[in-house]
């Protein structure tokens, strides 16, 4: 029995080393096409943290498309994880085998300027903007000392999303202030049903909610002068303050959720409102049962006194990290024909919602507006384009360049200040001066 | 009355066995709907619809079997090839650990080369390094290699991590073989090399199955190196594979459901195969 049973282990082992000896040298199809290595200098490597199925489908249709264009250099994505991007670039940088283009966030991209990678793009980016128009807001992060350093691709900017069911059933209508965000929360908080469903982990999600509101409450910009850090402002402590007191509000177990839950929460019905950008378009009618007109959308509640309508919002955008000409030119060439109106809707289409333009024309684009999901919500689509325009990011408000952000975003310090109020209680107060000096020693 | 009377003793004995015997069985019953619960609810979601899935009140069985996230799964995303690659990488750490972490503890603990006390220390040393600690060095060594994106890369990692633990491990099976034999052998007229192929080797069955599982579980849900060294989703392991489904800002849950089912299973089989050895092994490599 005993030997059979090897004698089968054998078997299997063999053939698994078989099927994956076979599958292991797979090739990239785009890598090997001879129509387009025929003419091709060589190849540009773009690494990109969009690893969802629909969105890797989607950019890899788009380097085929350009290679059949016979371009000088042809593209191929690789996809990587923005859990593990720091310490890869880090290694790359040190080895000088980095890709040739890498997407970025603009606190991501001071990171990676820290280590002595990018290049200047400012032709790129003033090429772009003078045939399509880019919106001051998605290019403004990636300048510094006069150059641009990325070339901004697609913004994103997060909204209120609401059940209209449950709003119209207790005869309520979209909160519009902080005063009234936290009483449709308290009263839509019942028979099992949260008012709100708020991320409360250690987690980007966190961060980016807490400073949505930061901004509508007046706090957008935390840095003094010389870039010192004051996060004890009235303000500041009032957005806080209103987090702490929605958790009461949001699921139990919201001290472990990041992106998936509180849409999972509000689609499900658990939940009555979330705070997040436009991938909430996508799975709502599947995921809910419910018709595309019953999720409601609207602008993040301001402050009671003092309030300015926004959100964070920032652009996306693809910095250069090939140094050699030849490459550099090749990364601009692709960059700029990804921005032609013809293939940017099918680019933003991606992910429908979430990928907003960043092209003055972008919002007109047929391609992207006549989308199947995004043809369903005229309404919230044209709500995130307007939130885009008042939105904001910590470390570029108001033509900031802070260049130790990346430095503060990497460590989720917004979020760790929310867990020490949600987990341990610390009055938002206490709890705002406790961040501003995890801030202090994450960049000194 | 006697019949009577043997009966009641005979019920009263079994009374007190079922009672010795309840808090095992509690325990025993606990611990599995512990252990299987989740992966119960894993299994049955991955059947269910986008709807029926995030629902508030969960179903415990489909109300409608659908096979789409699986469908998806094959179609969508480049499974069947993070699969090869898993499974590539898994049996080739396996059979690569097997053979060096054997060659290892044979000459330091049955042989006993000079220096065996401090090497078999210094291979333990090694085991105790967190491998998050050695990207920076290791991207720059790898790139000097020119091994950067490649499964030659992690294969080389892989083992580097999995055998100075097996090594130790075999410790115990090769201790428990009495010298005697090789005395006995070498009587015989057997050399080194025939004693150890051909007597103690076939007693060290468990002990080299125990090993062979322990790497390829180790490769199987190794996540660090794979997302560090390499890039290409041609390359890609499962581990990696799955994390980019849930992706950011948003999650496909049945998608990621459907991609756990098909993780776990070859893993499960694997287990089913040779898991009474790993199981029996490191229990005797513990207490040897």
């Amino acid at each position: 029995m005993r030997t059979k049973t090897f004698k089968l282990a054998a078997l299997v082992t063999s053939a698994a080393l078989l099927l994956g000896g076979c599958a292991a040298p797979a090739a990239d199809p785009a890598a090997t096409d001879p129509a387009t290595d025929s003419a091709a200098k060589g190849e540009i490597v773009i690494w990109h943290m969009e690893g969802v199925p629909n969105r890797v489908a989607a950019f890899d249709a788009l380097a085929a498309e350009y290679n059949a264009t016979n371009p000088d250099f042809t593209v191929r994505f690789e996809t990587q994880q923005w859990d593990e991007i720091y310490p890869k670039i880090a290694g790359t940088a040190q080895a000088g085998n980095q890709p040739d283009i890498l997407f970025a966030i603009p606190d991501f991209a001071t990171y990676v300027r820290s280590l002595g990678l990018g290049q200047p793009v400012t032709d790129v980016v003033e090429g772009i903007d003078a045939s399509q128009g880019l919106l001051d807001a998605s290019k403004v992060a990636y300048q510094d000392g006069g150059e641009y350093w990325a070339v901004p691709l697609y913004g994103m900017v997060q909204l209120l999303w609401y059940n209209k069911v449950m709003f119209e059933t207790a005869g309520l209508e979209a909160p519009k202030t902080y005063s009234e965000l936290l009483a449709t929360a308290k009263a839509l908080t019942k028979d099992g049903v949260s008012g709100i469903a708020l991320p409360a982990g250690k987690n980007l999600a966190t961060d980016q909610v807490l400073y949505s509101l930061m901004i509508t409450g007046g706090a957008a910009n935390f840095f003094d002068e010389s870039e010192g850090i004051a996060l004890d402002s009235p303000e500041t402590v009032k957005a806080f303050s209103l987090y702490n007191d929605l958790l009461e509000y949001s699921p139990k177990d919201s001290a472990n959720y990041a992106w998936g839950e509180p849409q999972a929460a509000l689609n499900s019905g658990a939940a009555a409102m979330a705070i997040e950008k436009g991938q909430y378009l996508t799975p709502w009618a599947a995921e809910s049962g419910l018709d595309p007109s019953q999720l409601g959308c609207a602008p993040i509640p301001v402050a009671d006194n003092g309030g300015q309508s926004g959100s964070i919002y920032y652009s996306n955008g693809a910095m250069v990290l090939a140094e050699d000409d030849d490459r550099r030119a090749g990364a601009g060439a692709f960059l700029t024909w990804l921005m032609q109106p013809d293939n940017y809707g099918d680019f933003l289409n991606a992910e429908p919602g979430l990928f907003l333009p960043v092209t003055t024309g972008g919002a007109d684009l047929e391609q992207w507006r006549q989308n199947e999901v995004l043809s369903q919500y005229p309404e919230c689509v044209d709500l995130l384009l307007k939130q885009s325009e008042t939105g904001a990011l910590f470390g570029f408000v108001d033509g900031q360049y802070v260049e130790k952000i990346g430095l503060i975003s990497g460590q989720n310090i917004f979020a760790q200040a929310i867990q020490q109020m949600y987990v341990n209680g610390m009055p938002p107060a206490e709890a705002s001066i406790w961040a501003q000096e995890q801030m202090k020693a994450a960049i000194e | 009355m006697t019949t009577f009377s043997t009966k009641r003793t005979s019920h009263i004995g079994n009374l007190i066995v079922w009672t010795k015997k309840l808090p095992n069985f509690v325990s025993q019953l606990v611990v599995t709907i512990v252990v299987f619960a989740p992966i119960y609810w894993i299994v049955m979601s991955s059947f269910k619809g986008p709807e029926e899935i995030i629902r508030s009140e969960p179903t415990f069985w489909p109300e409608t079997w659908t096979f789409g996230n699986f469908e998806r799964l094959f179609t969508s995303t480049k499974y069947l090839v993070f699969l090869g690659n898993s499974l590539f990488l898994s049996i080739s750490t396996a059979v690569v650990t097997v053979l060096i972490s054997l060659g290892a503890a044979y000459g330091l603990y049955r042989i006993r080369v000079p220096g065996s006390g401090r090497i078999a220390g210094v291979i333990l040393l090694a085991y105790m390094i967190p491998g998050t600690l050695l990207i920076v060095p290791l991207h720059q060594t790898l790139s000097g290699l020119g091994l950067i994106d490649s499964l030659t890369a992690l294969l080389l990692l892989n083992v580097a991590f999995t055998a100075p633990f097996s090594t130790w491990l075999l410790r115990g099976f090769i201790l428990s073989i009495p010298s005697d034999l090789d005395d006995a052998a070498a009587i015989d007229g057997a050399g080194p090399v025939r004693t150890m192929f051909e007597i103690v080797l076939p007693l060290l069955r468990p002990g080299m199955a125990t090993v062979a599982v322990y790497s390829f579980v180790f490769s199987w849900t190794e996540f660090v190196f794979a997302s560090q060294f390499v890039s290409r989703q041609e390359l890609q392991t499962l581990p990696i594979g799955l994390s980019a489904i849930i992706g950011q800002y948003n999650v496909d849950w049945g998608l990621v459901l459907a991609g756990v089912v098909f993780t776990m299973l070859p893993a499960v089989f694997v287990f089913l195969l040779v898991g009474r050895f790993f199981i029996g092994g490191l229990i005797a490599g513990a207490t040897k």
